[in-house]
């Protein structure tokens, strides 16, 4: 390139790139900083488009929800769901991708059926998963009768909270555990093998193989596995919405916020608990990593 | 020798995972498939028929090629998700790898604040922005409509294709585009003849993985969609799960229909929605 042709480069911007990235700018900028940021300000506004006007007031909104028993038993449940579904996605993930760990014919096959779950749609596995526990056709129920383990049908699901709960989320860890199984597994196909032959060698058993080995050097892959579990599980949806509707012994928070802007039509107290939803999302996502994520360098 | 005995051994441990693993996936989808294949007196018998006893296709014909109102509603949905899902896949696509290219490959001012910006949007849950979304496509009179489905779709898919594609560029040999720049070609050809074709495995990747997450859609397409001339299938099922005259083993079937789409693609290009995966979550 001559001095010239360098010169005039300098003197014109380079265009190309801004090009390149505009579209995505613009629509990131519009259709998703611009309504966070929205959201964020209109949670200390009345919104109620039946009843206006729109007016600042504070923090009504957050206390019309501490005041709200729906929300606060949704509260309960939310927690419940995200409990119950950290605790068997990581064990769930960590022994799928165990089993996984070393190759044998016919693995891909394996992985292929393990990620069937995590691709279909949430509201058809909760129907799918009606089949299961439904009262009156259930595969659940009939198992049961099957084995003698009951000797009538009986009903799982809105009739005591904490199984509905229970029975709800093993549906949405059945959609969600195939990705934590994929990330622990890749994580645990990057210690060498040196390190297990070293081990095998000094006489170290298998439970100690993998709590000393596999478990400390997994541990940014189940960091990823947990932080995505945390994040589907305090925001649940389709599942309870499609197995349970909105009887209080399942709704969750995310459903809350549904049912308060679209069926109550009060935006400012939906844009409130959706704040609050986001910010508890952020807070224990940071937590998880700080508790869990550790840098593993071979 | 330490090697090879670990490398083969045959733990019955580890047979117990990789069984449990396919009976987990698989018994919930046998038992929707099983009950599609039954008449609604059969899908009621106590105990529960663990095969058909007498396979039909009943259900799907009068689904497919039925008259009335849930056949109806349910081809409709059908379309719609078509539509929705591979219109907003492409754009996604599209828009990524091009804002992926100059991310990964030329320097110009605010790059790094606009690239970690867009990144940064995939913290917040998906449903942090319902409600302020319904209502700015409620007021561009865009609710009911594809455009507001596909535009929601789009902005909520870009972060994680263009996370995706920049992983897959960065991991790219530059010296072809180099030789290539040299020889004379603009930095667009070799965009389309260089790095394209290399990237292509990205590109599936990408594309696979935004139309499994449009395909699952619900709550967006809940509230953006009033009728069923834009709803997805996933919002009509649901729908005609709640009136409760709607027969188990029609449900079941209309499931099925569903699943069919996603699950043929997980299986088929497993490889490709396991890449993108990984890219997408792991760094």
């Amino acid at each position: 390139m001559t001095a010239g042709a360098v010169a005039a480069r300098r003197r014109r911007p380079d265009l190309l790139p801004y090009l390149l990235v505009a579209p995505l700018a613009l629509v990131i900028v519009g259709l998703a900083v611009v309504p966070a940021v929205y959201s964020l300000v209109q949670a200390f506004f009345r919104v109620q488009p039946l009843d206006p006007p729109t007016r600042f007031n504070g923090f009504d909104n957050f206390r019309s929800l501490a005041h709200n028993s729906a929300v606060l038993g949704s509260l309960g449940n939310t927690i419940a769901y995200t409990v119950i579904g950290m605790a068997l996605t990581t064990v769930l993930g960590i022994g799928m991708a165990l089993a996984l760990q070393q190759r044998f014919r016919g693995r891909s096959i394996v992985i292929a059926v393990l990620i069937l779950p995590w691709a279909l749609p949430g509201v058809v596995e909760g129907i799918v998963w009606s089949g299961i526990w439904d009262a009156n056709v259930g595969l659940f129920n009939s198992a049961l009768t099957s084995f003698h383990l009951v000797d009538q049908y009986q009903v799982f699901l809105g009739s005591n909270r904490w199984l509905t709960i229970l029975l709800i989320e093993i549906v949405q860890v059945w959609q969600i555990t195939p990705l934590s199984a994929l990330l622990v597994l890749a994580a645990l196909q990057n210690i060498p093998d040196e390190l297990y032959e070293a081990s095998a060698l000094d006489g170290c058993s298998a439970w100690s193989r993998f709590v000393r080995i596999t478990l400390p050097l997994a541990r940014p892959g189940i960091a990823v596995a947990m932080v995505q579990a945390l994040i589907l599980t305090l925001n649940v949806f389709d599942q309870p919405y499609v197995l349970n509707g909105a009887a209080e012994t399942g709704a969750s928070l995310t459903m809350q916020t549904y049912f308060i802007s679209f069926q109550n039509l009060d935006f400012g107290a939906g844009y409130a608990l959706s704040l609050l939803i986001t910010l508890a999302t952020l807070l224990l996502s940071w937590v998880v990593v700080r508790l869990v994520y550790r840098k593993v360098e071979f | 020798m330490a090697r090879r005995a670990l490398m083969t051994s045959r733990h019955p441990v580890r047979w117990f995972g990789v069984a449990f693993i396919l009976l987990w996936s698989l018994i919930p989808l046998y038992w929707v498939v099983n009950v599609s294949f039954q008449t609604d007196a059969e899908v009621g018998s106590k105990p529960a028929h663990y095969l058909p006893p007498h396979p039909t296709l009943a259900n799907y014909k009068a689904l497919l090629s039925g008259a009335g109102d849930i056949p109806d509603q349910v081809r409709q949905g059908t379309f719609n998700i078509v539509v929705e899902c591979t219109v907003s896949t492409v754009i996604t696509v599209v828009v990524a790898t091009l804002a992926a290219y100059a991310f990964a490959r030329m320097t110009f001012r605010g790059r790094d604040l606009l690239f970690y910006g867009v990144l940064a949007t995939m913290a917040l849950p998906a449903y942090a922005t319902l409600i302020p979304l319904y209502r700015l496509m409620s007021t561009a009179g865009l609710v009911n409509t594809y455009t507001g489905i596909i535009l929601v779709y789009v902005s909520g898919f870009l972060p994680l294709a263009t996370w995706i594609m920049h992983n897959y560029m960065v991991s790219l040999p530059v010296a072809l585009e180099e030789a290539a720049s040299v020889d004379g070609a603009s930095r667009m050809q070799v965009l389309t003849r260089i790095v394209l074709p290399l990237a292509m495995p990205g590109v599936v990747s990408t594309a696979i993985i935004t139309f499994l997450f449009a395909w699952g859609q619900f709550l967006f397409p809940l509230v953006l969609s009033s009728d069923i001339s834009t709803q997805p299938l996933t919002v009509v099922i649901t729908a005609l799960q709640g009136r409760h005259e709607v027969p188990y083993a029609l449900l079941s079937a209309a499931g099925v229909l569903a699943i069919t789409v996603p699950a043929a693609i997980a299986v088929a290009l497993n490889r490709y929605v396991v890449n993108g995966l990984l890219a997408g979550s792991v760094k």
